[in-house]
């Protein structure tokens, strides 16, 4: 609780130290108009768990439990153990459709959840912490988190704001944009997750969609 | 909550509230404790200087600051005692402090001020309470809701096991125990998606010395938990609570508070029961903008 006439003396709980932050360090990958643009990605390693399921359904949590899980254990570890600090990036996701998601069957779809994670963290780093969740009795879906590099090269991207389900008419944006370009749309949607949805009104949602791209065959 | 026993909850409030009004106007050359002035509105001090920040729509360092100075337009305006012992009389040190507040205040200096006739001894405020010289303060007009959109809940919580890490010092610095108390609980696998983060501050930084403030940084954790070393366990009451979502940063919180507990409470038909408030932190300020941030503020109901 802070009082609104001690802010000048006061600095927030956010400023106490400077951490690494990968979204800040590479900035450029992640542009957020609300007009689609071309990044250049640079392929980025990420703790990850893919799944079938409806999202917001038992297994999607789940697996959002158990990645969260590790990508905490694995950061505090290394914290404690003196090896330095960096923050824990935001929810991302890659969906797999073949052309358009059928809406009808969410229980079909197919997603791999993933959190960047810096290069520095090892395999044995994720074995250590999935050891010690275990050992907590958490679930055991933390084992099938894995840490994986994941390269997508050039990309579309923009931002979306709203509800999860008009992304499609972004998403016709991002193609027509790629289509000028002589590009087009390939490899997995991916959606970084920059609002929570359980707090966040579906109309305010913020989330950075990212599609890679091919050249076009003329 | 049927309009009788919304209008007697007001009441109470103000009942209460009054009482320290009547108190500060007669004893303000005399140090006014948070302590005294919560006892005699029958409140924690930790909700009380919110109670009196809302309702009064200042708070109460201002509220008492502002009497002083319209004592002292009085007393200039009445008597022939020297500025500089007005001046000292209203609690400033030096008669340079003394112009200075006086002319923010009345948009002249002590010296035009007495000159002038014709000059209110008031300074404008919504809640209608001023220096009173000899009569009794009798009614205020309590703060209303400003914010129409506010949306406050009642939330029943079950009682909670947390785990959490005192912190004892300027609130600007609780971040460096929640720094270490993550890491302590982070690397043993306590952390993840379910876990919350929770605030108590046991008193208010807006009153209480910085080196004073005692705030518990707790997360949840289930039953094999057990205290260690400078971690230690707490149980935090379940039952209602009345919730307002904070949106943004931390540092504004207390204006939050001030609406729950000064401007919706009073009207709610609701009483506070005496355990302190809790911050619900929904997002991590380590992956989020001073402004995106989200804190639930819970305040404790009587059933």
């Amino acid at each position: 609780m802070k009082s609104q006439e001690n802010t000048q003396t006061q600095t927030s709980i956010t400023t106490m130290t400077t951490k690494l932050d990968l979204y800040k360090l590479h900035k450029a990958e992640y542009l957020a108009p609300r007009e689609p643009v071309l990044v250049r990605t640079k392929p980025a390693q990420y703790l990850a768990i893919a799944g079938q399921g409806a999202p917001g359904g038992p297994r999607f949590t789940a697996c959002i439990g158990a990645l969260y899980g590790a990508a905490f254990t694995i950061k505090m570890t290394r914290k404690f153990a003196g090896k330095g600090d960096y923050a824990v990036c935001k929810l991302e996701g890659q969906w797999f459709f073949d052309g358009q998601p059928d809406t009808t069957s969410k229980e079909a779809w197919k997603w791999e959840l993933m959190i960047r994670t810096p290069d520095f963290i090892s395999q044995n780093d994720l074995k250590t912490a999935v050891a010690t969740l275990l050992k907590r009795g958490k679930s055991r879906e933390i084992e099938e988190v894995t840490l994986e590099t994941i390269a997508e090269g050039v990309c579309v991207q923009m931002l979306h704001v709203g509800p999860y389900e008009k992304e499609c008419e972004t998403i016709a944006l991002m193609r027509t944009f790629a289509q000028a370009n002589g590009l087009k749309l390939s490899g997995p949607h991916h959606e970084i997750y920059l609002s929570d949805p359980r707090r966040v009104p579906p109309d305010r949602l913020k989330t950075i969609l990212r599609q890679p791209t091919v050249k076009q065959k003329s | 909550m049927n309009a009788q026993a919304k209008e007697t909850t007001l009441r109470f409030y103000k009942e209460r509230l009054l009482c320290v009004l009547v108190h500060i106007q007669e004893h303000l050359d005399e140090p006014l404790p948070l302590e005294l002035l919560g006892r005699l509105a029958c409140l924690s001090p930790h909700h009380f200087h919110h109670v009196f920040t809302g309702m009064l729509g200042e708070s109460l360092g201002c509220h008492v600051r502002r009497l002083r100075l319209e004592r002292a337009a009085w007393r200039l305006k009445l008597s022939q005692t020297p500025v500089v012992q007005i001046a000292f009389e209203a609690g400033y040190e030096t008669h340079e402090a003394f112009s200075r507040a006086f002319r923010k205040a009345f948009g002249l200096s002590p010296v035009q001020f007495r000159r002038r006739n014709g000059v209110s001894s008031r300074i404008q405020i919504p809640s209608g309470v001023h220096y009173q010289d000899r009569r009794r303060l009798r009614d205020f007009r309590a703060a209303q809701i400003e914010d129409k959109s506010m949306n406050v809940t009642i939330k029943i919580l079950k009682p909670m096991r947390v785990a959490f890490m005192r912190h004892v010092g300027p609130y600007n610095q609780v971040g460096k125990t929640w720094e270490q108390f993550t890491m302590l609980l982070g690397k043993d696998g306590r952390l993840g998606a379910g876990p919350q983060f929770i605030g108590i501050c046991h008193d208010d930084p807006a009153v209480t010395p910085p080196d004073k403030i005692r705030y518990d940084a707790c997360i949840t954790v289930d039953q094999n938990f057990r205290a260690c070393g400078e971690i230690g366990l707490q149980r935090i009451p379940g039952g209602p609570y009345a919730v307002l979502t904070h949106f943004g940063p931390y540092e504004k919180l207390g204006g939050s508070y001030a609406k729950l507990l000064g401007q919706w409470l009073p009207r709610s038909g609701r009483r506070l029961r005496a355990t302190p408030c809790l911050e619900i932190y929904l997002n991590s300020p380590e992956n989020t903008e001073p402004e995106d941030l989200i804190t639930d503020i819970h305040a404790p109901l009587e059933t």
